[in-house]
């Protein structure tokens, strides 16, 4: 198993994709650190946002880290289908003939990719936040304000989201569609739930609303479930398609 | 077959292997073996269930029916199939954007090999030069010999390779042959490689398996195939008289589709003599025109008539 993770790791690492998802990553929670403080007036006349040193501020901007999740899936999708679109699949399946294996190797390597991912943009959000607030003279409550605690749970549903790219993956062999698929999935069909009547009272346990239980950026005044069920719901919503992927698909011929 | 003699180390049997895709039988009952030093050649035109019947030999395909064997095992049951068989499939199976080191090194990894493997194999299909480079810019041949190397980091004692010297230069096939020469010949390995021309392979390999539409058409060794030592093409009125004269040469004779005789393992000259010795009357005598190429041809063309019914 452990020679199948060494294996896994090294397909991340030695591809181009991996390190310019994680630099988009980084892009988009360094974006959203900037837009927010440099549109918080600070109190200032006329602007109706709460205060810097408001910890409901510090957390919203601390945030912006989480929005990491949309490459770490991406980043989960890609690294299994991608052995189906350029036949690497075939070599991998020749040395470990037991594919559900290497579906575990994947999802194990894909949640430490999310790890980094999470880690990476985290540090970086802290950092800019640290500096920034140090100018204008306003102390962050890292623990006080739950800062560090927030950053901890965008790093947990980072991490889990890229396991359900390898869960998506697995069922979805075409990438494109996986990718298309997922993304429509969660910026479009599943906000549409929260103007549904019928659907509402499952909308918690929906993969989007499960992660926002985690990160705490609620939507609404829908009912969420606590942080480590969501966590746990989003992980069972990988492990599934995971499964199904391997029963559907894994299973039967190689490509 | 008994059990022993399926259990021997190194041998793919292929054993009544069927497979169908729908409606279409892509391999149909397809049963044979190959041994141990030697090299085999896997033929049959485009689309005559090669690739598929290499699959599932592999465990990337299941069998309809029937098994495959490698070493008395199924694919799945071998304890370290990496490090036992080594197999190149047609389509090149790379990841574009990763160098030609680090798309063996990820193999290594998997089956537990020390990086250095990756190194070597890189030396012996002459790789060094371009070892760094993404396999993107990679010309035909130059995949042809990455898939090789990676068939050979685990230094298998089973080679299957489909098409091997498909876009290889002149001078890449010989190289080819010298080695899949010395993996038989020197190491004793089971070498299989598959092809749709005969021509390719036909310096290389001392035995061949012929499909065509996912059946055995002929297994044996390759010079036993008519043509292979320019065979004779007889045509007489008596051909039982003969068949008679020509027994004690040991020869092959078998009918022609225009009513003449072949004859392997002899030469016109020996032909002709037994001929007039027992005053059989001849038409024709001629050296076997028929090369393997064409008896490849023959033997694989499609049928003019229907096939036989419930077969």
């Amino acid at each position: 198993m452990i020679n199948l993770i060494r294996a896994e790791w090294r397909k991340v690492i030695t591809v181009k994709l991996g390190w310019g998802m994680l630099l988009g990553a980084l892009a988009l929670a360094a974006l959203g650190v900037v837009a927010q403080i440099a549109s918080n007036g600070n109190g200032a006349n006329g602007n109706f946002l709460p205060p810097l040193s408001a910890a409901e501020t510090q957390r919203s901007i601390a945030a912006s880290s989480g929005s990491a999740y949309l490459f770490s899936v991406v980043v989960g999708i890609i690294l299994i289908t991608t052995e189906f679109r350029h036949f690497t699949s075939r070599p991998t399946f020749l040395i470990e003939p037991r594919r559900g294996l290497v579906v575990v190797a994947k999802l194990l390597v894909a949640a430490l990719v999310g790890i980094i991912y999470g880690v990476a943009c985290a540090a970086l959000t802290a950092a800019i936040m640290a500096i920034w607030f140090a100018a204008l003279g306003v102390n962050i409550g890292w623990v006080s304000n739950g800062i560090l605690l927030s950053m901890l749970g965008d790093t947990a549903v980072i991490a889990i989201f890229a396991v359900v790219g390898i869960g998506v993956g697995v069922l979805v062999r075409n990438q494109i569609a996986a990718i298309i698929g997922t993304l429509v999935y969660l910026f479009v069909l599943e906000p549409l739930t929260d103007i549904i009547p019928l659907v509402q009272k499952a909308y918690p346990y929906l993969p989007g609303a499960a992660a926002a239980a985690v990160t705490g950026a609620n939507r609404g005044s829908l009912a969420h479930l606590n942080a480590v069920q969501g966590g746990l719901v989003l992980l069972g919503y990988g492990l599934l398609f995971a499964v199904g992927g391997w029963l559907f698909t894994i299973r039967r011929d190689i490509p | 077959m008994s059990p022993e003699a399926t259990a021997l180390e190194g041998r793919i049997v292929a054993n009544d292997l069927t497979k169908v895709f729908g409606e279409v039988k892509a391999v149909d009952g397809l049963s044979f073996s190959v041994e141990p030093g030697s090299v085999t050649g896997f033929l049959g035109p485009n689309g005559a269930g090669k690739t598929t019947t290499l699959r599932m030999i592999l465990g990337l395909a299941t069998p309809t029916s029937g098994t495959g064997t490698i070493s008395g095992l199924t694919y799945a049951h071998l304890p370290h199939p990496g490090r036992t068989v080594g197999a190149v499939l047609e389509a090149t199976s790379f990841h574009p954007g990763r160098s030609a080191r680090n798309h063996l090194r990820v193999f290594c990894a998997a089956a537990g090999l020390p990086d250095k493997r990756a190194d070597e194999v890189l030396e012996w299909v002459g790789l060094t030069q371009a070892a760094r480079y993404s396999v993107r810019g990679f010309s035909l041949g130059m995949r042809q010999r990455l898939g090789l190397a990676t068939a050979l980091l685990g230094n298998p004692r089973v080679l299957l390779l489909d098409e091997p010297a498909n876009g290889l230069d002149p001078e890449g096939i010989a190289w080819l042959r010298g080695l899949l020469r010395h993996f038989a010949d020197v190491d004793g390995r089971t070498v299989l490689i598959s092809s749709h021309v005969l021509s390719e392979v036909e310096q290389t390999v001392d035995r061949v398996v012929i499909i065509a539409r996912g059946r055995l058409l002929y297994e044996g060794r390759l010079a036993d195939l008519e043509g292979a030592n320019g065979g004779v093409v007889v045509r007489t009125p008596s051909p039982e008289q003969l068949s008679g004269a020509l027994a004690p040469l040991n020869v092959k004779v078998t009918p022609r589709a225009d009513g003449s005789l072949g004859v392997v393992g002899a030469t016109p000259e020996a032909v002709g003599h037994a001929a007039w010795a027992a005053h059989v009357e001849l038409h024709e005598l001629r050296a076997g025109s028929s090369s393997l190429e064409e008896t490849f041809l023959r033997l694989t063309a499609e049928p003019s008539a229907p096939t036989e019914p419930g077969a």
